[in-house]
């Protein structure tokens, strides 16, 4: 329950500075907030109370937390990691030729 | 000219007030239907039926690998990792192609003489600690992707304490290509050995196994682990030298 209001708070914070924020770098920034709660919501769901499910040499099998959430929550991560980086790419030259990150404020669209 | 002067700001935060209370109406609708989504959800059943089950169960007889976690990445589920940096490959490839230029990254001169000798001293370190991280991976969390991070860490901490051309100067952008490109060919030709070895595609070369825990076991996992590191840790230096770079020559 605690897990998925904190869930629902993070990912309002992202989507909220998605919609409303008219600077660009505000905007990727709320989506990597987005992400960030689909991130901690997919990890502390799949929580059961078990240890990292890492083997330890000389020692018995104890009660593992799932690792497939966790492969995937990685490979998230490297994909967010790749757009959020394209996205910054984008802005930059965007500033370079328009002048302003403002994208209400943003001209020369038309031609 | 007198009258759009008098009515145009009423208007224009009349309109923007609108659209703050049309925006808020929506955020509150999602928030209610996230609300509503997770007390209809079902409770997370364990462990005890499944794909997760039968990982935690064998996937140290299927794989040798400790780490269940990287057994998932680079054997089960190996094909979505090759996807995973075809991603990053194609990241760099964007990047790399809107902001060309052709220019010496200049930006700094760097920071003081201390900085510059103690960053000297724990270079290697920092560079042994990525390595550990790589080749470690199905022993220990760690794997690929984390230890190439690491590694592009040094590159991004060069540019700052050195100043933002002595990177550029030893270690080339072709240095940097090479070693991105060699650590996917990696990655690719140990998935087509696992195609003539062992009849599909990313499939773990069972002749390169050896006895649990030490170093080199777990089959091809170490191997496609050092590939993905390199690979990572070059495309995330070529992002950050992309992004730095400046137009003006008279700088340097």
């Amino acid at each position: 329950m605690f897990t998925n209001l904190v869930f629902i708070i993070l990912f309002m914070i992202g989507f909220y500075a998605l919609v409303m924020k008219t600077n660009l770098i505000k905007n990727v920034i709320g989506l990597n907030l987005m992400e960030a709660a689909v991130f901690f919501w997919v990890i502390s769901f799949s929580d059961i109370g078990g240890e990292v499910a890492i083997h330890k040499m000389g020692e018995e099998m104890t009660k593992f937390n799932d690792p497939v959430p966790q492969a995937l929550t990685l490979t998230g991560i490297v994909i967010g990691a790749s757009t959020a980086a394209l996205l910054l790419t984008l802005i930059i030259e965007l500033n370079k030729f328009s002048g302003t990150i403002d994208r209400e404020k943003i001209e020369g669209l038309n031609d | 000219m007198e009258i759009p002067t008098e009515t145009q700001p009423e208007v224009e935060s009349l309109n923007k007030l609108m659209k703050k209370t049309l925006i808020s109406v929506v955020l509150a609708g999602v928030a209610f239907a996230l609300y509503q989504n997770f007390s209809l959800m079902p409770g997370y059943e364990g462990l005890n039926v499944g794909l997760s089950n039968y990982i935690i169960e064998s996937g140290l007889k299927d794989t040798g690998s400790l780490n269940l976690i990287t057994a998932v990445l680079y054997d089960y589920r190996a094909f979505d990792s090759l996807g995973e940096s075809t991603v990053i490959f194609g990241a760099v490839s964007g990047i790399v192609l809107i902001l060309s230029r052709k220019m010496l990254p200049v930006s700094s001169k760097g920071l003081s003489f201390i900085v510059k000798r103690t960053l000297g001293i724990m270079t290697p370190f920092i560079a042994l600690f990525g390595l550990y991280v790589i080749t470690h991976g199905h022993l220990t969390p760690g794997g690929g992707f984390q230890g190439g991070v690491i590694l592009a860490a040094i590159s991004i901490i060069f540019s700052i304490v050195y100043g933002s051309a002595f990177d550029y100067r030893r270690y080339s952008p072709q240095t940097k290509t090479a070693l991105e490109t060699g650590g996917a060919l990696t990655f690719l030709g140990l998935g087509l050995a696992g195609i003539f070895m062992e009849g599909a595609f990313l499939h773990n070369l069972g002749f390169l196994t050896a006895e649990t825990g030490t170093l080199i076991s777990a089959g091809s996992i170490p191997y496609i682990n050092i590939g993905v590191g390199f690979k990572v840790g070059a495309g995330l230096a070529i992002i950050f030298y992309s992004m730095i770079q400046k137009t003006f020559e008279e700088d340097f």
